[in-house]
């Protein structure tokens, strides 16, 4: 029942902790989503799909057993002679047709949010009791322009609480699709209080939206912001290997654990180093390979790229919460293809930035961010509480 | 129809058979040929079928403690013995077991009878073809026994053969030349046979007998057979282009000089895309001619039944590209390729209502041909609607390369064009061999494939939701319990066969019931059933017409 029960809302569950993200004994559906973007995927194929494509079935699964209970030799010993219906084939040309276009749509649109990778941007500005409008520089390419409600989120922090401001009810915004777009708020910002303007035609559904609210578009939406690094992921004959271009010239390599230091549940998944990610951010993903075609996967991501060798392909990924991630090579690799996993931990930022500093030091390059101890504190604290 | 009676008449008489050397190695008749291919399709499907059941047995537990056995423990030789199990029990199925069995063979056998020709337009072509074939095979089998990757024998990249998996980076071995090689001869053997039928369609028909009163096998195989011609030319080309990459210096697929390891992906979709319908097109057109027989109705809409393999034909060459939705194509690529792909989806789904219309109203008779073809129907449905989600490039970044797209395939194929092989098996065994079979053995043996093949495939739709990639030997503990379901079906699946076995065996040695020139009453219209089972060396000495009176072919 619990297993029935989980499948039913997947969608809306999002990953607590690491050992829930993975794949469980007799489950039935995707491994519970780890970022909104696999969230909208999950509803696509929950919401949408699986319920049009189980009504096909069991339509003509019913109309078989129709027929074969009305018309068999025995209740029906004259077979008729029809065989043309022009209406009825119109109707079964069309109908069709109709069902794809109500598949279409929300899958065009999932698509170009999975591949478009989100050049949002974000300007912060302070409150002085008095000013109340603010600018937006909208200096993106024209087909990028903020141009819309939608791609503009206007945010009120006051260090205590961050609170999403409703257009119209606190706010008005000129010159939508123009260069300067001029955001006025009804009430000035308080002494003290950031006010953040988030612009961008990359918007997802925020995480955690139900599947009923999806239906009718019902969803708060928020603008996901450019890639704050990119993760350079090369294939290799068996294993994985990771850089950080942003953050000096190391790599680290993957490796699968073998059985005897490996739990059971996580053998055959994970590594003996894991990539390390900062959560909440728009993580660039680009991939190549140096021998044969591999696959990078991260399953509750909803995320696959091939690493093709002399080719560099990009995707992008952003987590909700701090966990660890696995996932496996998905293109057929030569001897070991089962034995190169993939396993992406995300830390808070001071976390991460240790880590990068570590990294660093170990590669004999000096430490790129403040690791006082203060701050390591800080990402240790952080990492008890993700824990 | 009482023209081709009396055609067909006189011909036991002068039934001349060749001695048997020259008769089964010579062979220019058609039907002759057909049984060949037939004989050649079962050998493949039992070497494929092998493959799958080492696969799920190994498969059944997690860790890797079967293969191992066959390679004295050695983890590497048994995981590249993984690999070649899953890259030829694909190329086996697909090349060697339903292409010759539908179109070599049954196309073979029914193709010129159905459309009232002596024979094929070039006897000695088909002969041709089927010892191509026949070479083809020895080729493969013997690329099985000499080395791939290092000293490990056999190719083990997957049947797609993408390189540089399968250039000399990933397997430097003379089994993928080998491989090459028989496919090089396959194919040809397969455009020959191609280009057999569309001129035996074109110009051999029956006086009277224009394509639209032609029967829908035949325009299936029509179809089919232009696909072939058109798409086996561009892998011929691709392999030629791999096998210059691994022997000759040259780079078409190779980064290092300036080629590209997607270019071979593109030319081989689109031969492979093609390919997928040219497995299931024939067996559209027999279980169209099943369903019209036992519901002993004419088969509803025949116009739009014999279009929408035209249209799955046309659309299934533009579409190719949804094989590769992860390997860094351009979005607006993607989106292309979604909306083509799902427009398949509209003439398969007038298909399917079609066969249900036909039924409606019908008298229908619950024989064995009649169970698989409504099996069929019934599966190929499920298989169709996974690939209508699968169509969508945003939630195939997630499917891709998982056990979904496993069990999508194989419901299509070996739940859809394997059922139709068998539907046509018991549709026509009376026919070609002049035996009826127990019609309770042939019963039975649909139920026990029924249920096994089922419980082998759809809990791979779960395993691939929940991520589980193909083409691995050994696998997390978390996908234990669906895999050890999935091989307990392979188990019943395998009794179904021995069913199958023992039912041929039965039919030919015990049962001995003579088959009637049309046992399956009025409802079996097409010429075969004017002819004695089976039917004489050379039939149609004297045509059958169907340009006088109201004489139909279908």
């Amino acid at each position: 029942m619990k297993r029935l029960f989980s499948f039913l809302t997947g969608v809306s569950v999002l990953a607590g902790s690491a050992a829930y993200a993975l794949p469980e004994q007799g489950h039935i559906n995707m491994v519970p989503p780890a970022s909104a973007l696999a969230e909208e995927v999950h509803f696509f194929h929950d919401g949408i799909l699986l319920p049009i494509i189980t009504g096909i079935c069991l339509l003509v699964l019913a109309l078989l057993i129709f027929i074969m209970a009305r018309f068999n030799s025995r209740a029906n010993p004259t077979p008729s002679k029809n065989s043309h219906n022009t209406m009825l084939e119109v109707v079964w040309t069309g109908v069709p047709i109709l069902i794809l276009l109500v598949i279409a749509l929300p899958s065009f649109e999932l698509l170009f949010k999975e591949d478009v990778t989100p050049d949002g941007k974000q300007v912060v500005e302070r409150g002085d009791g008095q000013t109340v409008d603010f600018v937006f520089p909208n200096d993106f390419p024209p087909s990028r322009m903020v141009a819309r409600r939608d791609h503009l989120q206007v945010m009120l922090d006051t260090g205590a609480e961050r609170r999403t401001l409703k257009y119209k009810t606190d706010y008005t915004v000129d010159g939508w699709g123009e260069p300067d777009l001029v955001v006025s708020l009804n009430e000035p910002a308080p002494v003290g209080a950031s006010v953040i303007l988030r612009g961008g035609r990359s918007t997802q559904n925020v995480a955690g939206c139900p599947m009923a609210k999806r239906y009718f578009d019902g969803c708060e939406k928020e603008v996901v912001l450019a890639p704050t690094m990119t993760l350079k992921v090369t294939g290799r004959q068996w294993n994985w290997s990771y850089g950080y271009p942003d953050y000096g010239d190391f790599e680290i390599f993957s490796n699968m654990l073998p059985e005897e230091e490996a739990s059971e549940e996580l053998y055959r998944f994970e590594v003996d180093n894991r990539v390390i990610l900062p959560v909440g951010e728009t993580i660039r993903v680009t991939t190549t390979a140096s021998d044969v075609i591999h696959s990078w996967a991260l399953p509750n991501f909803a995320v696959k790229i091939d690493a093709v060798p002399g080719r560099i392909n990009e995707t992008w990924i952003r987590a909700e919460q701090e966990g660890v991630y696995y996932g496996q090579c998905s293109e057929i690799c030569g001897v070991n293809h089962a034995f190169m996993p993939i396993a992406v931990e995300f830390v808070s930022r001071p976390a991460f930035e240790a880590w990068i500093d570590g990294q660093r030091s170990l590669a004999g390059l000096d430490p790129m961010f403040e690791t006082d101890s203060v701050k390591l504190a800080q990402a240790d604290d952080a990492g008890a509480a993700a824990e | 129809m009482a023209d081709a009676h009396a055609a067909s008449g006189s011909h036991d008489a002068h039934d001349h058979k060749p001695s048997f050397f020259v008769r089964w190695f010579f062979s220019t008749n058609h039907k002759d040929i057909g049984t060949l291919y037939l004989i050649f399709a079962i050998i493949a499907g039992i070497v494929g079928g092998a493959m799958s059941g080492l696969m799920r047995w190994e498969l059944a537990e997690p860790g890797v403690t079967i293969l191992t056995r066959f390679t004295g423990g050695d983890l590497t030789a048994a995981s590249n013995f993984y690999n070649v199990l899953t890259t030829y029990h694909g190329l086996m199925m697909i090349f060697f077991m339903v292409m010759p069995a539908l179109i070599g063979g049954f196309g073979n056998w029914f193709v010129p009878i159905m459309i009232g020709a002596p024979d094929m337009a070039f006897p000695r072509m088909n002969n041709i073809s089927f010892w191509l074939y026949a070479a083809s095979g020895v080729l493969i089998t013997l690329s099985l026994f000499v080395p791939g990757y290092s000293s490990q024998l056999g190719f083990g990249g997957g049947w797609v053969l993408y390189p540089p998996l399968s250039s000399n980076t990933g397997h430097p071995g003379p089994a993928m030349d080998l491989l090459i090689l028989s496919l090089h001869l396959a194919g040809a053997s397969s455009i020959l046979g191609a280009i057999n039928f569309i001129t035996t369609i074109f110009n051999m028909r029956a006086p009277g007998m224009t394509l639209h009163k032609m029967p829908l096998f035949a325009w299936s195989v029509l179809v089919t057979a232009f696909l072939l011609v058109l798409s086996l030319p561009v892998l011929a080309g691709a392999i030629t282009m791999l096998l210059t990459d691994r022997n000759f210096g040259t780079s078409f697929f190779d980064a290092a000089g300036g080629g590209d390891p997607l270019l071979f992906q593109h030319l081989f979709w689109f031969f492979g895309h093609p390919e997928v319908y040219i497995l299931i097109l024939p067996g559209f057109g027999i279980i169209s001619h099943i369903v019209s027989t036992f519901s002993r109705k004419p088969i509803f809409g025949y116009l739009g039944m014999a279009y929408a393999m035209v249209a799955i034909g046309f659309v299934g060459f533009i579409v190719w590209a949804h094989h590769m939705y992860t390997v860094g194509l351009s979005v607006n690529m993607k989106a292309y390729f979604v909306a083509a792909t799902m427009v398949i989806a509209v003439p398969t789904g007038i298909k399917i209502f079609s066969w249900i219309a036909t039924m409606w109203g019908g008298s229908i008779q619950f024989k064995t041909p009649m169970v698989w073809a409504i099996g069929f129907i019934f599966l190929f449905t499920i298989g169709g609607v996974t690939g209508v989600v699968l169509a969508n490039a945003g939630i195939d970044h997630t499917l891709h390369d998982t056990y979904y797209v496993v069990a999508h395939f194989h419901y299509v194929l070996s739940l859809g064009a394997v059922f139709a092989i068998f539907a046509g098996w018991y549709y026509w065994f009376p026919k070609m061999t002049g035996k009826m079979y127990r019609e309770w053995l042939g019963q039975l043996h649909f139920w026990v494939m029924f249920i096994g093949v089922n419980l082998i495939f759809f809990p791979q739709h779960f395993l691939g939701l929940q991520g589980m990639p193909r083409r691995y030997i050994d696998y997390p503990e978390a996908f234990a319990q669906w895999h050890y379901i999935s091989s307990v079906g392979y188990a019943i699946t395998l009794v179904g066969m021995a069913v199958f076995l023992v039912a041929m065996i039965d039919a030919f040695f015990f049962y001995r019931r003579k088959a009637e020139a049309n046992p399956w009453g009025e409802g079996a219209t097409t010429l075969e059933w004017t002819l004695p089972s089976p039917p004489p060396f050379h039939q149609f000495n004297e045509l059958p017409r169907f340009d006088k009176g109201d004489a139909k072919a279908f």
